[in-house]
């Protein structure tokens, strides 16, 4: 007997396998940020479903923030005109994609291959409450992965000075036209 | 069968309610505007449909709805008619999220030959243990709904507004984010309940190992532990909801309408109803954060229960309804109150330029809630240490 | 009933509402009779001009990226925020408050860096 947790976490799954498929089939690179919008929407219901509550709440403020600046991106660099036509279909760029889609495949089986033991083990029994299990999840990142933590301020800052140097850059698509 | 469809239909029941009372709520706050914005420019307003005017509102929504549909030429079809909708999800979602008073405990009883309960009731839509951060995600969803708007449109104006108003939400949201983090500080806690429960009684916390507690009619309010925080949490709630000073978006001078220019009739209300439930959210958030949520000020909840228990001759379950809902009104008198200055700010600030608006949110907000941020951390840590 | 159901319940509802509302009163209002003037994007008595031509500052796109990065590290402050309490009363909270510290920091100097080169101007 199915029980209502089980029909949520179908719909879920579902909407985030269409939103996914919806992504890379769109033609119009606007109605594909809202699908992965959606997605990252749903993929968060996922892990509420999974009682991780605060990764959730991440998920959304962090992925539903990262759509949108795609969505701005999408505005200021595709000439408008041929918005249809923006995604190449060259071949070299299609040879790209099937590149990254391999890598990215082999990354992830590589990870579930390596972690199938946790991955696939009951979570332990002191997690179950919600405000335990973010403290739980503090616990372990400030003292276990203490120094990966510092690590992402660095990555962080240098990301920040990045994109502000590349923004900088003169001619391409934004050269001036006075 | 029968006692799991009856807990469904009370929760559909439950979240239908908190979804009419946001859209009840905003003709009754667009009359408070009205109104109130005559008052303090010394006109009359809206005074002719019923008494008072108040029947306004209803006249201005009949007519909204007998409007002619209005497509402009080049719009996105589906994106136009999307976005209005897009509007209101995120203020009901995070509206219902928020605990309205304490849960109610029903007693269990007896009817149609079956046992029933006992029931906790809680007056909120869903309990989610993270409530913050779910609240935080699902506003972050509001910025969707602008865009959307603004590329649907397809003029310029609209594109500009949507931008613009896009760019000062995320500008402002760090800000408010980081303010949190002082009152998570001092509570230490996700759940609404609990930061509630703790600013229940007078004044109380720790100074250097000894434990100061103030008079009884001083709350132990979050105010008292983060008034800086308080403030970036007011000011950055003002620039999310895009109210006044912070209403660039728009700014009819530059941008006609901003991102609605292209909207008449319900699809604008839509937009409208949104704004306001973003105001009442905010207004809530800001009374649990720093007043003491639903709790009346020299009087705890439980005392409260007990003086209604001692007071009447009610059942266990008939005092904490009436714990409950004069609880609520406690919530909706500070509600009222926030609603009020966010009206009252609109015609007493004005207008910031848009880098003025850009450099507030990132060279003053930011830095002052960091540096609130660390201030709190150092003094938790000095004060309860021995 | 489980919270998340009741999220997406509540979705469905406004969702749903929201596109009544729009059927009713596109409805009851008079038959949409369009023009080529009347379907014109507004504009003050110009000839109106199109999105396309619409030049969008490099600004707004910086402004969301530099978003993004602060608020990955606000968000990290969110279960810090939470536990430090517990810590300074277990007696861990310099360790835990220096662990955040040195983040804050590099956040700082993040910021101090935006704002010397000008990246958050406005003109």
């Amino acid at each position: 007997m199915l029980e209502l947790a089980d029909y949520t976490f179908y719909f879920l799954a579902l909407v985030t396998l269409v939103g996914g498929i919806a992504v890379i089939t769109a033609q119009n690179p606007i109605y594909s940020a809202l699908w992965l919008a959606l997605t990252m929407v749903s993929v968060a219901g996922v892990f509420v479903s999974l009682d991780a509550w605060f990764v959730a709440g991440v998920q959304l403020i962090v992925y539903a923030g990262a759509v949108m600046v795609l969505f701005v991106m999408v505005i200021m660099l595709f000439d408008l005109r041929r918005e249809t036509n923006a995604f190449s279909r060259g071949m070299v760029s299609g040879f790209l994609k099937l590149a990254s889609a391999g890598i990215f495949l082999g990354l992830i089986g590589g990870s579930i291959y390596n972690s199938a033991e946790t991955v696939f083990a009951p979570p332990p029994a002191e997690l179950e409450k919600t405000a335990d299990a973010t403290k739980a999840l503090a616990n372990t990142l400030f003292t276990k992965y203490i120094f990966s933590f510092e690590v992402i301020g660095v990555l962080l800052l240098v990301i920040a000075i990045g994109a502000v140097t590349l923004s900088r850059v003169q001619g391409g698509t934004h050269a001036k036209h006075d | 069968m029968g006692v799991d469809a009856f807990e469904i239909v009370i929760n559909v029941v439950k979240l239908l309610v908190i979804f009419l009372m946001m859209i009840q709520a905003v003709p009754i706050l667009v009359w408070v505007e009205r109104r109130g914005s005559a008052f303090i420019q010394n006109r009359f307003g809206p005074n002719r449909v019923g008494p008072l005017g108040l029947l306004q509102l209803l006249a201005d929504a009949v007519k909204f709805l007998f409007k002619e549909e209005f497509l402009p030429r080049k719009a996105v079809r589906f994106l136009y008619y999307a976005a209005p909708v897009m509007a209101l999800v995120p203020g009901a979602l995070a509206l219902a999220a928020i605990p309205l008073g304490p849960p109610i405990e029903v007693s269990a009883f007896e009817l149609f030959g079956q046992r029933w309960g006992p029931y906790v009731f809680k007056l909120q839509g869903y309990d989610i243990g993270v409530g913050i951060v779910f609240i935080l995600g699902v506003s972050s969803l509001g910025a969707y709904g602008l865009l959307m708007a603004g590329w649907g449109s397809a003029s310029k104006y609209s594109l500009l507004g949507a931008l613009r108003a896009s760019a000062q939400m995320i500008s402002y949201e760090l800000a408010l984010g980081l303010s949190l983090v002082g009152i998570l500080l001092v509570y230490g806690t996700f759940n609404f309940y609990e930061i509630i429960a703790q600013q229940q009684g007078p004044l109380s916390f720790s100074w250097f190992g000894r434990e100061v507690v103030g008079p009884w009619w001083l709350p132990n309010w979050g105010v008292f532990y983060n008034p800086v925080g308080m403030i970036l949490f007011a000011a950055s709630t003002f620039a999310e909801a895009n109210r006044l000073p912070f209403d660039l978006p728009e700014a009819e001078g530059e941008l006609v309408a901003g991102f609605h220019t292209e909207y008449g009739g319900f699809k604008m209300l839509m937009f409208y109803i949104g704004e306001y439930g973003h105001m009442i959210v905010a207004s809530s958030l800001l009374a649990i954060f720093y007043f003491g949520g639903y709790g009346i000020p020299g009087l705890p909840v439980e005392v409260l229960e007990a003086k209604i228990a001692a007071g009447t001759s009610l059942g266990p379950t008939g005092v904490s309804v009436l714990t409950s809902v004069v609880s609520h009104l406690a919530l909706l008198v500070k509600l009222g109150l926030f609603l009020w200055i966010f009206i009252w700010v609109r015609w007493t600030l004005p207008r910031f330029r848009y880098d003025q608006l850009m450099d507030l949110g990132w060279k003053s907000m930011l830095p002052w809630a960091l540096a609130n941020v660390v201030v709190t951390a150092v003094w938790l840590l000095l004060a309860n240490s021995k | 009933m489980n919270a998340l159901f009741a999220v997406i319940l509540l979705a469905i509802i406004v969702v749903t509402f929201g596109a009544l509302l729009l059927v009713v009163s596109g409805m009851l209002g008079p038959k949409r009779q369009p023009s080529p003037v009347k379907d014109m994007p507004y504009e003050s008595g110009l000839p109106g001009q199109e999105t396309k031509d619409t030049k969008v500052s490099v600004k707004f796109y910086l402004t969301a990226i530099l978003f993004i990065i602060f608020d990955i590290e606000i968000v990290f402050m969110y279960p810090w925020a939470v536990t430090y309490l517990d810590s300074v009363k277990a007696g861990t909270g310099g360790y835990l408050l220096g662990a955040m510290g040195i983040f804050i920091a590099l956040f700082v100097i993040g910021l101090i860096w935006e704002i010397k080169s000008k990246a958050l101007e406005w003109d």
